[in-house]
């Protein structure tokens, strides 16, 4: 048996094993009893019929004697779920008797178990390796792994003022997103597929049909997967017949179905000039976890390089930052000064480039000392890298927005991605995926592409086909305006050459 | 560098009182044109003819230019460029410098103090989609220069008003507006919500740094940063940073109708504009920026250029429909103090058409009425 990378993925909650977890957290409502109750029934698959969900997660065993009430608890919606050509996934929270618990699952009819520590034991069924994402389990067996600890994607509530959204030092409002961590998971683990695992918020009321499209839509314009997780009121209210539950229901599933019939798209390769270099690991997870979402926000886009002995071909790049505090070895060094000298940009924390360099100051808002070398320059932070948002602030401006591959007007509570069969912005398909972190659809946007453009393929959640979306010349590159955005679109272009 | 500028502080210097009933009279061109193309070009060139032709202003000079760049890069009218509404145009940017170069000046310096940040003003201008190399390319020496901070000067300088200030005794600039002996304001012809009107005068607003006068700067210092917008102008929330000199009145209104007016008469009187050039071809009616509720794009086709910014800017009021001469309760001061008579009080210039020599397209058969367009 083994995972599948195309699975649907969603949290399935019921039975006595999620009622006792539940009570532990003090929510003894009749009403989340009811619901916990009437999911475990095989009838409740009734929803996921014409949906692309085939992979359910249930809780399996924490080492309570409710384990075994689960198990027998969950056998006629396994049953009732094979038929249908469903997979299960056990979530398992044991600190012993795993080994059991997985034989127990595997007897069952389970894919696959969902485990945080594996203690180096193996197991006769697949596992799908769980953690918290600053200790995510890229090297992990599985093609899959999990990672918790994201967020809901959407307008930050902290700097909600009422309705109106409060604008960062940016300019623009806060939001939050699990684009960058997504967009680290496709370099750090190539080949593998990484699940968000994340809830709606605790106090939501049926929430708005966009807030679940874009918790789709977040995860998947970047590369990974949300286990579709539901709140409880959302899954009290659709056994129900609920009208509103069902549009927030419908709406959730179009988006699903829309990235899977656009898996091509998973494939596409992130587009810049800017490499972020770092090991992204230990000492040096937080400042590159944060420069890059701090970027991503700033509709910078990038390739993320994972810092090794020999660094990759740098082709195609401007420029490159190098997050570390490790200076770099003699293979990287290298390298490193081959591609300065030839034109590049290395913006570090401390210099290392040749000694005797007399370095100049360009511009009194960056606080940098530059040294040229070659055609080149390495950019060096006179204090170093202290601030993530200094850093990303400093570094787009140091690349230049001359180099920017695409940049959003009326930007406000949206964002972008710009990915291609190639890295290079100038060669096959191409696509610019544009997302709304608000509950209001985001009105006059322009997307403007560094890309001399007569018209784009538009993509919009739940359209079967692409319309065409006409361009304006902006030069150098090509404008299209966007009609009003609830959650998400696409445009889809083929790179030309500038 | 300073001869001129000190020059014309000189006459400031004057008691108002009789410089009220003796100021200068304007000479202000007017012309025609449809859309931002080549032709831009000639008609400012036919128009700064018409005032008596640039070079005498400007040959071997450093000219600083303060562009009107207002808001955030990004934020647009609907889907049209910012350019098209609310900023001045790059191609009567590059038009004017192209002009200023051909006249013979040293060095053209471009200057704005864009929100809130003290990114150069290059990149802000890429972030609007604009090309800086197009201005390097337009004439010999032209440079940029993020005026909302200190800059690549060592101090902020201070320009004291005249006869002591409507608002404040002085304020602290950035050394641009100091290192220069031309001052050019570069603006657009648009309503303002909170002033009436936005053209030669009110772009010099924008001149000040939100290091001493943003809403969060420093109670003592000005930050390194700019901080927030001008609240401590338009709503007498807070004083400026200590380090700059003090408000004339603690007590004064806290009116933005009140208090923007007399900044923006205060600052052209202690920072003269030499050249005011507006840009008219296409803008906005309603407001100063798509911020503003109910506001629309409008095409005047005008373009509009004086050596006086009073008298400019009067001819800019009364091609935009309004009565020069009106004041708080009359479109379009419905709200606030007219900045073209406080200016006019301070000195600087006069309001009175019947004084002014327009030059070019009469303001009646240009004429294009904000208000009912």
């Amino acid at each position: 048996m083994n995972v599948d990378r195309n699975w649907v993925p969603m949290k399935w909650p019921c039975g006595p094993l999620a009622i006792a977890h539940r009570n532990k957290l003090g929510s003894r409502s009749p009403d989340l009893k009811e619901t916990l109750e009437a999911w475990v029934r095989p009838s409740a698959l009734e929803l996921l019929k014409g949906t692309p969900v085939n992979c359910l997660i249930v809780e399996w065993a924490d080492g309570a004697p409710d384990d075994s009430a689960q198990h027998q608890a969950l056998k006629p919606l396994l049953e009732a779920g094979g038929k249908l050509g469903m997979s299960f996934v056990g979530k398992l929270a044991l600190k012993k008797g795993t080994g059991a618990a997985v034989a127990a699952a595997r007897a069952a009819g389970l894919s696959a178990v969902m485990l945080g520590e594996t203690s180096g034991q193996s197991f006769d069924l697949p596992v799908i390796r769980e953690s918290p994402r600053d200790k995510a389990a890229w090297e992990a067996a599985s093609t899959i792994f999990s990672a918790t600890e994201n967020v809901w994607p959407g307008l930050n509530l902290q700097t909600m003022n009422g309705d109106t959204a409060l604008a960062g030092p940016t300019g623009i409002p806060w939001v939050n997103s699990n684009a960058w961590f997504s967009l680290l998971g496709g370099e750090l683990a190539p080949g593998k597929t990484s699940w968000l695992d994340f809830d709606p918020p605790a106090d939501s009321d049926l929430l708005h049909p966009a807030a679940y499209a874009l918790a789709v839509a977040d995860s998947r314009a970047y590369g990974s997967r949300w286990i579709i997780s539901l709140d409880d009121k959302l899954r009290a209210a659709l056994p129900k017949g609920n009208v509103q539950a069902k549009g927030v229901w419908e709406k959730l599933c179009e988006a699903a179905a829309f990235f899977e019939e656009h898996k091509e798209w998973q494939a596409f390769k992130s587009q810049g000039v800017l490499a972020i270099v770092s090991d992204f690991r230990g000492d040096n997870a937080y400042l590159s976890g944060e420069v890059l979402n701090l970027l991503n926000r700033r509709q910078v886009q990038f390739r993320i390089v994972e810092r090794a002995r020999t660094l990759p071909a740098l082709e195609g790049l401007k420029a490159l930052l190098w997050l570390d505090h490790e200076t770099p070895g003699a293979e990287e060094l290298a390298q490193l000064l081959a591609f300065v000298r030839q034109g590049g940009l290395v913006i570090a924390a401390a210099y290392w480039g040749t000694p005797d360099v007399t370095p100049a100051k360009k511009d009194p808002s960056l606080q940098y000392r530059l040294y040229n070398d070659g055609k080149g320059q390495i950019a060096v932070a006179e204090e170093g890298f202290q601030d993530p948002y200094q850093v990303a602030v400093d570094t787009h401006l140091l690349v230049s927005r001359r180099n920017d591959l695409v940049r959003l007007y009326n930007p406000e509570t949206t964002n972008c991605h710009a990915s291609g069969e190639s890295v290079s912005p100038h060669k096959g398909k191409r696509l610019v995926q544009v997302l709304n972190y608000s509950s209001e659809p985001a009105a006059s946007v322009t997307v403007w592409v560094n890309d001399r453009l007569e018209a784009a393929r538009f993509w919009q959640l739940g359209a079967a086909e692409a319309r065409t979306l006409q361009a304006r010349p902006a030069s150098p590159g090509t404008e299209f305006d966007l009609p009003p955005l609830s959650d998400y679109c696409a445009l889809e272009f083929e790179g030309t050459e500038l | 560098m300073g001869a001129m500028g000190a020059a014309a502080g000189a006459w400031l210097a004057r008691p108002m009182m009789s410089l009220a009933r003796a100021v200068p009279a304007g000479r202000v061109a007017v012309g025609t044109c449809r859309e931002y193309g080549p032709e831009v070009t000639g008609t400012l060139a036919r128009m700064f003819d018409q005032l008596g032709g640039l070079e005498g202003l400007v040959r071997g000079k450093t000219v600083a230019v303060k562009l009107n760049l207002t808001g955030i890069a990004t934020d647009r009218l609907g889907y049209l460029p910012a350019e098209i509404t609310h900023w001045v145009h790059p191609q009567v940017v590059g038009a004017t410098v192209q002009l200023l170069g051909q006249a013979g000046a040293a060095r053209i310096r471009l200057l704005e103090s864009p929100m809130v940040t003290t990114e150069p003003l290059e990149e802000f201008m890429l972030q609007a989609n604009w090309e800086p190399r197009d201005f390097e390319s337009a004439a010999p020496r032209v440079e940029f220069e993020n005026t909302n901070y200190l800059g690549y000067g060592k101090a902020y300088s201070r320009f004291w008003v005249p006869d002591g200030g409507l608002m404040f005794k002085g304020y602290d600039l950035n050394h641009s507006y100091e290192d220069c002996d031309v001052f050019v304001s570069l603006a657009k012809l648009k309503e303002h919500v909170t002033a009436g009107v936005t053209l030669s005068m009110k772009n010099c607003f924008g001149i000040t740094p939100c290091t001493i006068y943003g809403d969060d700067a420093p109670v003592d210092e000005p930050s390194l940063a700019p901080r927030g917008g001008r609240g401590p102008f338009h709503e007498g929330n807070r004083l400026p940073a200590k380090s700059a000199p003090p408000p004339v009145n603690a007590q004064a209104p806290k009116d933005p109708g009140y208090s923007v007016p007399r900044v923006v008469a205060d600052l052209v009187a202690a920072r003269p504009v030499h050249l005011a050039v507006i840009d008219g071809i296409h803008s906005m009616a309603g407001g100063e920026g798509p911020w503003c509720d109910h506001v629309r794009h409008v095409q005047p086709g005008l373009l509009v250029a004086g050596t006086n910014c009073v008298a400019t800017d009067a001819v800019c009021t009364a091609l935009m429909g309004f009565d020069p001469m009106a004041d708080r309760g009359t479109p379009p001061f419905e709200t606030c103090d007219s900045t073209l008579r406080l200016a006019e009080q301070l000195g600087v210039g006069t309001r009175d058409l019947s004084r002014i020599e327009v030059l070019g397209t009469p303001i009646a058969a240009a004429r294009f009425n904000f208000r009912q367009s």
